[in-house]
Parts: C-alpha cells; sequence; structure tokens
C-alpha cells in the first residue's frame, strides 16, 4: 500500500511535469469522450422517441389478429370472435387500455386527388388512452361515438388531397366478397402527428360506420391492448394469450414491427462500436503521449532500476500515470457531455432536415436522452482499452537495463 | 284564424310544387339517362384523347342492357385490339389479349383513368348514381334555338360516395344533354363534359360528339363521338359475362 501511494505520487508529478502536453491530451480525450457520450445521447433520444411514436400507431404493446391477417391484412381475415365475445372476455380483466378496431387499407379520393391509406374504423371511447394523438389537439373534433358519420384525417393527406375540414371525401374500400365498399365522409377533424408520414397514412371513422359500409356484421379486425411501459409487455401478453384460443394469434408489439424491435437491439451494438471507434483514434494520441514520456524519462528510469525498484514498479508508475490521464480525461468529457445535453433537453429543432428524418420515421424535434448506463459504458471501455494501450510503452519501460539507460545519451 | 289557415295552405302548396319540382328535375335526369342508353343497345365509337403534345384515338364498340351491364370493346388500333371492359352493378373486370387474363378492377383503381382517358373507371362503371344519389332541382329554363333547355343542378347526398360539390345539367327537352358540369366543394368548376354535335342517329336525336375537358387546363381532353348506334336491340345476356369478355362470340 506504501508503494502505491509512492508509485501515484510519482506518476501525479510526471503527470505535471510537461503540463502543456498533458492539457492537450486531456482536451483530446475529453472532446473524444462527450462525443461518445453526446452521440449516444443523441441516437438514443431518436430511437426512444420512434419506439414510443411506433408503438402508439401500431397501437398498443399487445395484439390479436386473426391468424392469417399479419401476411394478408384483407378484410377477410378477421377476427373470428363478435364485439360482444370480446366484450365478455376483456372488459372485466383489467387492461389498463382495450379497445377492437377495424383496419383495412382504402383509398381515399376527393375532387383533385386520390391516395391510399389505412382506414381505421375506431371506437373512440375506448381509444382515448391508446391513440397517439390528443382528442382535444385535433383541429375541428375527434370522432364523438363509434356510430359517427364523419371522418377524421392527417392535416397532410388533407393538403395532399386539396381539400379541408368540413368537405366531403370518398372513401373506397372491399367487402369480405371483394365488391367495392364505398361512401361519401365529411371530414370533422384533422389529427396532426410527429411526421407527415404518419399523418399522410391514417385516417379515422367510426367502428360501427365501418362496420357498416364494409357489411362485416360486429367482427373486427385487431384487438390492441395497452400495458404501463413498453418494454415491459409479458403480463399483459401472457393475460391476454390465457384468454383467448387458437382461433386467434396473440404477438407482442416487437413481434409485429419487427423492424422496430430489431432496431432496439442494434442500438445497443452501435453504441458499443461507436465508443470503441472513438477510442481507437484518441488511443493513438495516447500511446503517443505515453511513449514520449518514458523516451524522455529513460535516464532517469535507468536511475531509479540502479537504485533497486523493482521493473514491477516502473511498470506501475507508467499505467498509474497513463490511468490518470485517463480518468481525468473521462471525468471532463463526462463533465462536457452531460453540460451540453441538459440545456438540449426540451428538444432540438432538426426540422431543417426533418423531411429527411421523417422518410425512416423519425420526427423533426430531437431529444437526447442520456443514460447513466451509456456513460458508464464509454467509461469503462475508455479505461479498459487505455489500459491494454499504454501496456507496450509501460512494459518497455520497465525492460531497460539500468547501465544502458544510465549511460544513453 | 282565417289567416292561419292561409298561411298553412300556401306553404303546403309551395312544399307540394317544391317536391314536384324536385321530383320532375328527378325525371328530366332520369330521362336524359335511359334516353341515351335505351332499354339496350349497341354503339360504335371513337374516342380521341388529346393531350399539348399528342393525340390518339380508339375505335370501340359497346353494347349496354338494363342498368347493370355493359361490354366495352377495343377494334383499333391493333395493338389495342380486344382490349374490353364488362361492367355488372358496381363491379368491372377488365381483360387484355396481350395478359390474357381477366382481372377485376379492384377498388383502388377505380379513382384512376380508363384507357388513359379523362374518364375514370369509376365513371364509366356508374352511370345511374346521378339519379338516386342526389338532389335535383331545376336552377332555370330557357329558350335555345325554339328548344327548351332545362338547367339543373344536382347535389350529391351526404353520405353518397361522390366529390364534387354540385353539378350542374343542361338538358334539352328531347332529353340530349348539352353539357354535364363538375364544381369541387369550393363552388370552382373543375370539368365539364359538353356537347359538341347533335344527330339523329338509331332512330333518336343524341349527342353524336361530347368532350370531357379539365377546367384548368383546356388542351387536354378526351372526345367520344358515336359513328353508329341501335337502341333496343335483342342482346343475349350471355354477352355481359365474364367468359365472353375473355373469348368474343359475337
Amino acid at each position: 500500500m506504501h508503494l502505491f501511494g509512492v508509485l501515484f505520487q510519482l506518476a501525479w508529478r510526471n503527470l505535471w511535469r510537461n503540463h502543456r502536453r498533458t492539457i492537450i491530451m486531456l482536451g483530446a480525450i475529453g472532446v473524444g469522450v462527450w462525443a461518445m457520450i453526446f452521440m449516444t445521447a443523441l441516437t438514443r433520444g431518436m430511437v426512444d422517441q420512434m419506439v414510443t411514436d411506433s408503438i402508439g400507431i401500431l397501437p398498443g404493446h399487445v395484439q390479436i389478429h386473426n391468424p392469417d391477417y399479419l401476411d394478408d391484412p384483407s378484410i377477410s381475415n378477421r377476427i373470428s370472435y363478435t364485439d360482444t365475445e370480446l366484450r365478455q372476455k376483456f372488459e372485466s380483466a383489467g387492461f389498463e387500455s382495450w379497445a377492437s378496431r377495424v383496419r383495412v387499407p382504402a383509398i381515399v379520393t376527393s375532387e383533385r386527388d386520390s391516395r391510399g391509406v389505412t382506414l381505421l374504423g375506431v371506437d373512440p371511447v375506448a381509444e382515448k388512452d391508446i391513440s397517439f394523438f390528443d382528442y382535444a389537439e385535433v383541429e375541428g373534433r375527434f370522432l364523438s361515438d363509434s356510430g359517427d358519420k364523419g371522418i377524421v384525417i392527417g392535416g397532410k393527406l388533407a393538403d395532399k388531397l386539396e381539400t379541408g375540414l368540413g368537405k366531403r371525401i370518398v372513401i373506397m374500400s372491399q367487402d369480405p366478397d371483394n365488391d367495392i365498399a364505398d361512401r361519401g365522409f365529411r371530414i370533422v377533424g384533422l389529427y396532426s402527428a410527429n411526421t407527415s408520414a404518419v399523418e399522410e397514412a391514417y385516417a379515422y371513422i367510426g367502428k360501427s360506420t365501418a362496420q357498416a359500409m364494409l357489411g362485416i356484421g360486429d367482427t373486427s379486425t385487431e384487438v390492441v391492448f395497452l400495458g404501463t411501459e413498453y418494454r415491459n409487455v409479458e403480463p399483459v401478453y401472457e393475460a391476454v394469450a390465457e384468454r383467448v384460443d387458437e382461433r386467434v394469434s396473440v404477438q407482442r408489439w416487437y413481434e409485429i414491427d419487427t423492424y422496430l424491435g430489431t432496431m432496439l437491439g442494434v442500438m445497443d451494438g452501435f453504441v458499443l462500436v461507436w465508443v470503441i471507434v472513438i477510442f481507437l483514434a484518441l488511443s493513438f494520441g495516447l500511446v503517443n503521449t505515453l511513449v514520449m514520456a518514458v523516451f524522455e524519462r529513460v535516464r532517469e528510469i535507468g536511475l531509479m532500476l540502479a537504485l533497486g525498484m523493482k521493473p514491477g514498479s516502473i511498470l506501475g508508475q507508467i499505467i498509474i500515470e497513463s490511468m490518470l490521464l485517463l480518468t481525468l480525461g473521462l471525468a471532463t468529457g463526462n463533465l462536457l457531455a452531460w453540460a451540453t445535453i441538459m440545456p438540449l433537453r426540451d428538444g432540438i429543432d432538426i426540422s431543417i432536415v426533418g423531411e429527411g428524418m421523417e422518410m425512416w420515421g423519425a420526427s423533426s424535434m430531437l431529444y437526447p436522452k442520456l443514460y447513466l448506463g451509456d456513460m458508464v459504458l464509454a467509461s469503462v471501455v475508455v479505461l479498459l482499452l487505455g489500459f491494454l494501450a499504454s501496456l507496450s510503452p509501460a512494459w518497455r519501460a520497465s525492460r531497460y537495463e539500468p547501465v544502458e539507460a544510465i549511460t544513453k545519451a | 284564424m282565417r289567416k292561419q289557415h292561409l298561411a298553412a295552405l300556401c306553404l303546403l302548396v309551395l312544399s307540394a310544387t317544391a317536391t314536384a319540382a324536385e321530383r320532375d328535375a328527378k325525371s328530366i335526369v332520369r330521362d336524359a339517362i335511359d334516353h341515351w342508353r335505351g332499354l339496350s343497345s349497341y354503339t360504335e365509337m371513337t374516342m380521341v384523347i388529346h393531350r399539348p403534345d399528342w393525340e390518339r384515338s380508339m375505335t370501340m364498340s359497346a353494347w349496354t342492357k338494363g342498368e347493370d351491364h355493359s361490354l366495352v370493346r377495343v377494334l383499333e388500333p391493333k395493338k389495342d385490339r380486344g382490349n374490353g371492359t364488362l361492367t355488372d352493378k358496381k363491379s368491372m373486370w377488365s381483360y387484355s389479349p396481350k395478359v390474357n387474363r381477366v382481372i377485376k378492377v379492384p377498388s383502388s383503381m377505380m379513382g384512376q383513368s380508363w384507357m388513359g382517358s379523362d374518364f375514370s373507371n369509376k365513371d364509366v362503371a356508374r352511370s345511374d348514381e346521378i339519379v338516386d344519389e342526389y338532389a335535383h332541382s331545376v336552377l332555370g329554363v330557357e329558350l335555345v334555338d325554339g328548344v327548351t333547355v332545362y338547367e339543373i343542378e344536382s347535389i350529391p347526398n351526404e353520405e353518397a360516395a361522390v366529390v364534387w360539390g354540385r353539378e350542374v345539367l343542361r338538358i334539352r327537352e328531347d332529353h340530349v344533354v348539352l353539357d354535364h358540369a363538375f364544381f369541387d366543394q369550393d363552388d370552382e368548376l373543375v370539368k365539364t363534359l359538353t356537347t359538341l354535335e347533335i344527330a339523329t342517329m338509331g332512330g333518336r336525336t343524341i349527342a353524336q360528339r361530347q368532350r370531357m375537358i379539365k377546367s384548368d387546363d383546356a388542351e387536354e381532353w378526351t372526345e367520344i363521338v358515336v359513328n353508329k348506334v341501335d337502341y333496343d336491340v335483342d342482346i343475349a345476356d350471355s354477352l355481359f359475362t365474364r367468359s365472353n369478355l375473355r373469348n368474343p362470340r359475337d
């Protein structure tokens, strides 16, 4: 312990002998670590938001469908339970929120244009907590009940169709016999979403209205359930699974949107890769600094060896020096990252490049997410790899032949 | 007391005339459609599609029977010969000899152009909906070249699968439609089907040449010229079948 104290003191003093070089190196490590954490926080924020948004649109954490529906989402593949049966099964089961809906592809036509949309026949009361937008924020109004005769579409879709609130549009879809089912609807509300792709994709009508238009009695195409947390959907999944038989299939959200599920897994790997890449760049600077420090002190090291210091202590001394440098750098970097992310917590407006971001489902506001885990990961990786990188110069220093080292010019 | 009676009577008469006028307008429209189509008909026509930088024309024969059945087959140009469209109520099938398949036109394609023209598949598949899914009223009556012309406004019902705000038809007393204008819901004219020539053919006075023009681009239009028409001919039901669409037996 006493030895460590001495070595630590030596290392600390050596570190500040060439303080300019040390400060430059600290700066380099600081900026590197800041970049690791800051970029990670940005990406994390983006992915987090994508997941939450997408679950809002999916929607819900667990869904049930007809087993054939996922392969062929047509109106023929409906859930074989009627609305009454569904209510009997799930009403008293104590789910956070659940709703059955009719979801079919449809064509919406205005005087000027027509577009493909996903038509959702929903029960507005049951959907209140599931919907990804707040009913109160809908321009105009949201559907009042399941039998509402109006339609609610996204603001962007209204722009594309050159129509607007209070005007009529025509919805065309297919009934189970492959015949055309169509009807005129008056736009009663325009909702807004984070991305315009979403606003263009979904049109809401009352569920009973949808059932009447499509001639499907009181059946639905999907039932959605909401749990408390998207990272833990097992309890909901099990509760649903034990209430249904094999005529329907039950899926967790990441089984329905596999892209999103995979995305979440890839993110963790990506963070590690990113940290390592930055460190590799840093390590050249680090090793160079250490090599220089050793090179300058060849005679001194030789003298210490000649006076009886063990090679191991020389090795330790250099490694401690390197660790001190890295720890200080890490502290700077982490503080810097924290200090830059905190003011940005309320979101960064990236609407300048927003259109490009929207193409892969991210919104035009970016909320950086600083996770303690990511900071720890970056620090541990840097210390571990830094230790490995400094082994080589330290090893060389400890292997000097005292006489040769002292007599070196 | 008597005044009230009088007022009530007036109201009754007014509303009665209103419904009579409404029925009148509706029957004018219905008569015009029936006149154009007959109980059954066989037509040979040329369709000219005009665009600013090109123009093409197709010759076709068409059969109709009753309200629901129609069959259209392309005769010329040669490369399109045999292309056909069959409608039955709201459904529509199309056939092309090149792919040798009868395809049911899905709802997603009903809004698209029919054979590249300014008519949509929907326009072709449904001719009758204007009678029942609209509220009709007579806007005015005028005398043109000694013939009475009714100007009729047709407003689609709330739940009708129609995007227009209103349509205005000018129909002569002999059931010839002079023009048919489509207005959007801001009451802006979107397109007009105008009759350019009227002739007596197949024993009836009909619009011989009609042109559909978009109001924002006069250089884009589609014209339909009737070359020959026979009304109330005997057509077997078997003509309007998918197998006949594919393998003509006429």
